[in-house]
């Protein structure tokens, strides 16, 4: 593939959607030809050794354009800071003799090899293994440095490998972790957040814009992601709002609302007291404070009235009761996005064991029916876009939740809903078998075409309103 | 002591042929890995006349990872916790497989006499340090006398 071309996501050759970004999965060997490409394209202009060229670019973190403004405003300036000389000498093994010792075995002689870089602090060829394979095992590769004593000379890359060449295995690691370190060190790239996934990803999305286009990725290994928080594709909630719901969801926050809603403190000893019965004459399990429920005032002002408080009306107890249904109403608030959010997250976790079963629904049809595998492909597209639609809405309650009321929030509510009755009706139609005594075959592919289409159209109508609105900064958030 | 490093060895008997001033190191019979140390605090910082005691021990990777070295004696250092653990940076990213139990401890030994409240490990220290050195000083200086000087007078034959 092309070095600047972009693998279009969702199908081939369909235009780009509003929320949709550009990007680019690399797999290991695609990332090492982008590195050699990059040192190409820098090597002449800066007249350096390619071992040169390629450490500057990785101490500059890849910045081509700086490298070669500094370079040329100063040349040895440039080199110095990052320690490199310009040509370095070859790397080698050398005899020892009388006046060598190794300061990290302290072994001396003519009878041991060393080895010196540039900067002349020489080691024996075993303490040097032993360092260089002891620096790529905790993960380094291009940053190692020579061993001495506040030495700031760079190893460089063909003294390493030089130094590994009989370590096949610790070689090839030393290799990974200068990819890992490209990858880490470019801010346009990303490691597919999946497990054992070795696919990099390059989004050239300027970060700057990721709350209002929110950077969905795709990987080759089915994993999609924010390009941004490295979340589970959350789209169309901005990864602020994310964060914030994931953290309310994680403090299990509404707890301590309920406890505001349905419990009292005891004024004296400010222990947490649930009324689930009896009068209003109450005493304290811990500290025995008699007070009264109602206006929480001490019981001995209260005379004999056990079951009303005639200071009911009194301001204090007024406040009181207001912050008490206050809370309540939050939390109220809260469960009604939570259970939606929630119930999402089950379906599109069932939609998945749905396509199994579809899968095995679609060999059933084709054998019945005769139909060509290619025919029967529209079960698995519905459930596909099942999946999408039920990940959307998600998190779309996740938008409403931090959503101000207003005008705009109903037209939002409303794209909301179409889409969740139509998910709900693909979802019923295609989990329910063919019978003998259903729809034909034809005519049961027709609906679920249909209805995909229809659900499909609702999708793209949400998600281009969300991110336009987004982009226009139409959307009133607030956070808590 | 079957597997000891020439290294270590070697260290050892240049450590006893030629003393660190102001730094006994000496060694214990079953772990040759294993040393106890008394620092005497460095003149001119308000650990001066106090003889500090320390461990220091060499883990198995030693030379190419650091030392563990800890304060056994009370400090009241910007970057010595209530643990007696150090922060400084040649015991951690800046080590070098070049530096030697001699190195490290006369880099702990400058630490006393310039102690860095910017990177701090015992944070009220540091803070106490940054807000009124003087006081800070003053009460380093209590916490030598206390610990680092009385005790010794108590009992001047009991070594650590």
């Amino acid at each position: 593939m092309d070095g600047d071309e972009f693998e279009p996501i969702l199908g081939s050759l369909q235009k780009k959607k509003p929320w949709e970004v550009d990007f680019k999965v690399y797999d290991p060997h695609d990332l090492l030809v982008k590195q050699e490409a990059i040192v190409d394209r820098l090597q002449s202009p800066l007249a350096l050794s390619r071992e040169t060229t390629t450490l500057l670019l990785r101490c500059c973190f890849w910045k081509e354009e700086s490298l070669l403004e500094s370079f040329l405003l100063d040349r040895d300036g440039t080199l110095a800071k990052v320690g490199l000389p310009e040509h370095p000498p070859r790397p080698k093994f050398e005899a020892g003799d009388e006046s060598f010792m190794c300061e990290i075995c302290y072994c001396d002689g003519a009878d041991e090899t060393y080895l010196a870089l540039w900067c002349g602090h020489r080691f024996c060829r075993d303490c040097y293994r032993a360092y260089v394979s002891g620096k790529v095992h905790e993960g380094e590769s291009w940053r190692i440095r020579c061993p001495a004593v506040k030495c700031r000379t760079l190893l460089g890359l063909e003294p390493a490998r030089f130094i590994l060449a009989d370590d096949k295995a610790m070689l090839n690691r030393y290799e990974e972790n200068l990819t890992r370190s490209f990858v880490n060190d470019l801010p346009t790239f990303s490691w597919c957040p999946a497990p054992n996934c070795e696919y990099a990803i390059e989004c050239q999305v300027p970060r700057s814009t990721w709350e209002t286009t929110i950077p969905t990725v795709h990987c080759r290994c089915g994993k999609a992601f924010c390009f941004s928080c490295k979340h589970d594709d959350h789209i169309p909630a901005p990864c602020s709002l994310v964060s914030m719901w994931m953290q309310k969801c994680k403090d299990d926050s509404e707890t301590s609302n309920w406890i505001k809603a349905n419990t009292k403190e005891c004024v004296k000893c400010k222990s947490t007291i649930e009324k689930n019965g009896g009068c209003n004459h109450m005493v304290c399990r811990e500290c025995h404070h008699e007070f009264c429920w109602v206006c929480m005032g001490p019981w001995a002002e209260h005379g004999q009235s056990y079951y009303n408080c005639n200071r009911f009306d009194e301001d204090s107890s007024k406040n009181a009761r207001d912050s008490v249904s206050k809370s309540r109403a939050m939390l109220e608030r809260y469960l009604h996005y939570f259970t939606r959010y929630n119930n999402h997250e089950q379906s599109a976790k069932l939609a998945r064991r749905l396509l199994a079963a579809t899968e095995k629904n679609m060999d059933q049809i084709q054998r019945d029916h005769t139909l060509s595998w290619i025919e029967v492909q529209f079960l698995s597209e519905a459930v596909d876009v099942l999946s999408l639609c039920r990940s959307t809405l998600k998190w779309s309650y996740v938008l409403g939740y931090y959503m101000k009321s207003g005008n705009q929030k109903t037209i939002f509510e409303n794209n909301q809903s179409d889409l969740e009755m139509a998910t709900e009706l693909l979802n019923e139609l295609v989990e329910n078998p063919i019978t003998e005594d259903g729809p034909s075959i034809e005519e049961f592919k027709r609906m679920v075409i249909d209805k995909s289409t229809y659900v499909k159209t609702r999708w793209e109508t949400i998600l281009a309103d969300i991110t336009a609105g987004l982009q226009e900064n139409r959307w009133q958030f607030e956070s808590e | 002591m079957a597997d000891v490093p020439k290294r270590i060895l070697k260290e050892i008997e240049r450590l006893n042929r030629d003393p660190v001033p102001g730094i006994e190191v000496n060694t214990i019979e079953d772990n040759i890995r294993y040393f106890n140390v008394i620092m005497c605090g460095p003149s001119k910082s308000p650990y001066e006349g106090g003889r500090f005691k320390l461990e220091l021990f060499l883990p198995e990777e030693y030379p190419m990872s650091p030392p563990k070295v800890r304060f056994l004696t009370k400090m009241y250092h910007p970057n010595i916790d209530k643990l007696g653990r150090i922060c400084l940076d040649i015991l951690k990213d800046k080590w070098s497989p070049a530096l030697q139990i001699r190195t490290v401890l006369l880099s702990i030994q400058a630490l006393l006499s310039a102690p860095n409240p910017d990177d701090p490990l015992a944070n009220d220290v540091a803070d106490q340090w940054k807000t009124d050195e003087k006081l800070a000083i003053q009460t380093a200086t209590e916490w030598t006398q206390k610990y680092a000087i009385e005790v010794w007078a108590k009992n001047p034959e009991v070594k650590p």
